[in-house]
């Protein structure tokens, strides 16, 4: 290990302080910028609310109107509002500044099916959303009315985001390409080129863009999933691939594990020039990881946690959190609780705060 | 004064008549061998029934296909939709096959006994009797065995796969290797099929007389069953010899190649039309790569589509030509998925409740026979067992397997599990 990822594993080492647990599952977290809330989107159509401004987490009552998963779910850059995209094509926009979260819009069929990820511009007034229908679209935050709409990949488009600084989209699909878009005209700016990600295993078509991400400037572009060694029950080696976004050349390609890991759910570009990322695995159990890309080895990983599916960390108060999946989730035929009960798995949102935001704040 | 006229009963087929004798080997009707008198052979034969048999190797997952319970606990991301059938929702991920549903009856009350693949696949195949010490065939070999080649004269139990062909005689189990299936690798015929352009039709026929010549020589110091395989598989290929137009790709309407699906799993199905058009008794039309531990749920909005498309169009193609009359259609896999989400986003094997889809040959149209609880868990009906599919299956096809018996060299054995029943409710 360099000396400079040696610093970053003593300022970065994650302390896990709290655990709370989402039964039934749950796939991304994320918290509220004030750093009080904490809000991710069900396996049960619900979002599900931690109020963390006391010392113990206290659950909220959850948000409900949705229907399927949630799996695409964003608070605005202020705070104000909360966005949430279900699998039946559902968009909805909450109110979240005052005591009691009120609906503000919701769209029905903002998506034919599954919307996959949503994201809020910089200045909160635009929200892209993708999905199973193979279209992106834009909308205006303030009552969700349609803006722009992208018809450019042939498959299902896993994720979007916009950049943080031009007005560029990028979107990647289920065959390994993501797309630059012109925010203002629909215009295809250019592709990037990560069908690595993508495989066709006899009729099934594996992989893909799993999820994207920008750092702070906008100056790197990472994209993850995995290397797919094969189909049915998934395995490949989980990879980021990360591009100069102003070049277009791919820079790194960081493999974070062996082929039981599978997956890279989601990935943050640190301001301090490393990725932090999630994976999860088949049989594995998949990792947290936090490198540098020019880096041979992570300087922190941990796969204490089972399955981990998002990350998200709180800047200003130096928290984490992880979504993971309890142990022993897996299993084939009837297995029963001990009251004869058929349980479901839950999902353990892990709760960290890492030292050097602490140390830097204090 | 006695009436020429024969009696109803003697129409019937009765299991002594059945039961034949090992003596019997001079019956033409393949498949018919050791089992059946020609008389009763000829009965069966004349019914002309057929199969299409679609296995989905490794287990598809029943809540994303034919018992979805969306917005439930286990009930995933996927939307139900209506079918052509009133009241009747199946997945998001089967248009095609809904539009269909009027010919189809589902099944929601499998509960079968094995979890496990290397165990499961032939145990179902096989129908799951009780345990008498020797291999039971699998269905189509023992269609093949039941019902014969019928006037096609081509091979009776076809198999398109994915890979590699040949003749896996494993699939007859106590019958003997000749029951086994004739596999098409990728659907292509076997290699070499055309004769050399350098050896004339009398060259070819002098030949075969020479060969079987040497055949019966060697034959006579060997067991026959193998020598009857390696004779059968040789007829069967001199047959197919005759029908290349099965194989020609050429002669494919662009439209159906469209419909089909240029997939995979379309150009199997498309092929298995065209085996079933020629009159091959059993067509087994063979998907893999089903076994979604991880990333099910992508997994699943990949495969099934492809699935629905090929099966929505060779249902629509079956009933449009009438062939619903007589073919009997099944789809499905060892078992189906766990209702319980793991953390790799993938459902495990669970035999304790799941779903197959069938129709044709007599089967009720636009019906689903038993259901599953609001989470999708268990079986909240009557539960049905393969052994019961089995016995349906084989009235269907016009064989009584309460009467019929198999005689594996004297020792007589039920054709499907004898403590299960035909499930009466699905055939009309």
């Amino acid at each position: 290990m360099t000396d400079a990822s040696t610093d970053l594993a003593t300022r970065f080492e994650p302390k896990e302080y709290a655990i709370l647990t989402a039964d039934p599952q749950v796939f991304a977290a994320r918290f509220h910028p004030s750093g009080k809330l904490l809000a991710a989107g069900g396996f049960d159509g619900r979002v599900r609310l931690w109020d963390l401004s006391t010392e113990e987490p206290k659950e909220l009552p959850a948000l409900t109107g949705h229907n399927g998963w949630i799996q695409a779910i964003a608070f605005s850059p202020d705070g104000q509002r909360l966005y949430a995209g279900d699998s039946w094509g559902k968009l909805s926009a909450w109110d979240m500044s005052g005591g009691e979260p009120q609906l503000v819009w919701s769209l029905d069929g903002a998506h034919d099916g599954w919307l996959r990820d949503l994201d809020v511009n910089a200045d909160g007034s635009r929200l892209v959303t993708c999905g199973r229908d193979r279209v992106v679209r834009i909308w205006t935050t303030v009552d969700g009315a349609p803006l722009l709409e992208f018809r450019g990949h042939d498959t299902d488009v896993y994720s979007a985001r916009f950049h943080p600084q031009q007005p560029f989209v990028v979107s990647g699909d289920d065959r390994g390409l993501v797309k630059q878009w012109s925010a203002t005209d629909a215009r295809v700016v250019r592709e990037f080129d990560a069908s690595v990600l993508y495989l066709e295993h006899r009729l099934q078509d594996v992989g893909g863009v799993r999820t994207l991400a920008f750092d702070r400037m906008g100056g790197q572009l990472a994209v993850g999933g995995t290397i797919p060694k094969n189909g049915a029950t998934v395995q490949g080696t989980p990879s980021i691939l990360m591009f100069d976004f102003e070049t277009g050349e791919l820079t790194h390609t960081l493999n974070l594990g062996d082929a039981n890991h599978c997956f890279v759910h989601e990935i943050i570009l640190h301001e301090e020039g490393f990725v932090m990322a999630v994976t999860s695995g088949t049989p594995g159990q998949g990792q947290v990881v936090f490198r540098r890309p020019g880096d041979e080895q992570p300087f922190f990983t941990t796969s204490k946690l089972s399955n981990c599916h998002s990350i998200h960390l709180h800047e200003p108060s130096g928290r984490l959190a992880v979504v993971a999946t309890n142990r022993g989730s897996n299993g084939n035929g009837r297995q029963l609780g001990k009251d004869g009960e058929y349980a479901g798995n839950n999902s353990p949102i892990h709760l960290f705060r890492i030292a050097a935001a602490l140390m830097e704040r204090s | 004064m006695e009436s020429s006229l024969c009696k109803p009963w003697e129409h019937e087929l009765s299991r002594r008549q059945l039961l034949g004798t090992a003596t019997g080997a001079a019956m033409a009707a393949v498949g018919l061998g050791p089992l059946l008198q020609p008389t009763i052979a000829n009965e069966l034969k004349k019914k002309n029934k057929q199969v299409l048999f679609v296995w989905l190797d490794g287990g598809m997952s029943q809540l994303e296909s034919w018992d979805p319970k969306p917005n439930t606990q286990f009930g995933g991301p996927f939307r139900a939709i209506p079918t052509s059938v009133p009241g009747i929702h199946i997945s998001e991920l089967l248009p095609n096959s809904a539009k269909q549903m009027h010919h189809l009856a589902l099944i929601r009350s499998l509960c079968t006994q094995d979890n496990s693949h290397s165990a499961g696949v032939a145990r179902i195949q096989r129908g799951d009797p009780k345990n008498r010490g020797v291999t039971y065939p699998y269905f189509g070999s023992a269609v093949a065995k039941l019902l014969g080649p019928g006037e096609s004269n081509l091979p009776p139990y076809v198999w398109i796969k994915p890979g590699s062909g040949g003749f896996k005689h494993d699939d007859a189990g106590f019958l003997g290797p000749k029951f086994g299936a004739l596999a098409f690798g990728d659907g292509l015929p076997p290699d070499n099929l055309l004769l050399h352009e350098s050896i004339t039709e009398q060259a070819d026929d002098e030949r075969d007389q020479l060969r079987q010549a040497a055949n019966r020589r060697y034959a006579a110091r060997r067991r026959k069953e193998v020598t009857e395989a390696n004779s059968y598989v040789f007829e069967m290929a001199r047959t197919l010899m005759k029908r290349q137009d099965l194989f020609d790709a050429t002669k494919l309407d662009p439209r159906d190649v469209e419909r089909y699906g240029t997939h995979e799993i379309g150009r199997h199905m498309l092929q298995a039309r065209k085996m079933l058009e020629a009159g091959v008794t059993f067509v087994k039309v063979n998907s893999y790569g089903w076994d979604t531990h991880g990333d099910n749920f992508n997994g699943h909005a990949s495969l099934v589509p492809k699935f629905d498309q090929a099966f929505g169009a060779i249902v629509e193609d079956l009933a449009d030509r009438g062939m619903l009359e007589h073919v009997l259609v099944i789809a499905m896999s060892e078992f189906g998925r766990t209702p319980r989400i793991n953390g790799h986003i993938g459902r495990d094997h669970w035999p304790e409740a799941w779903s197959l889809v069938m129709g044709g040959c007599g089967v009720r149209e636009g019906i689903v026979v038993g259901q599953t609880n609001e989470k999708g868990t268990f079986v909240s009906t009557d539960e049905y067992d393969i052994g019961h599919m089995f016995h349906t299956w084989f009235r269907a096809l016009g064989i009584d397997s309460t009467d019929i018996e198999y005689d594996n060299a004297g020792q007589p054995l039920p054709i499907a599990h004898d403590d299960m029943h035909v499930i009466e409710e699905l055939l009309a």
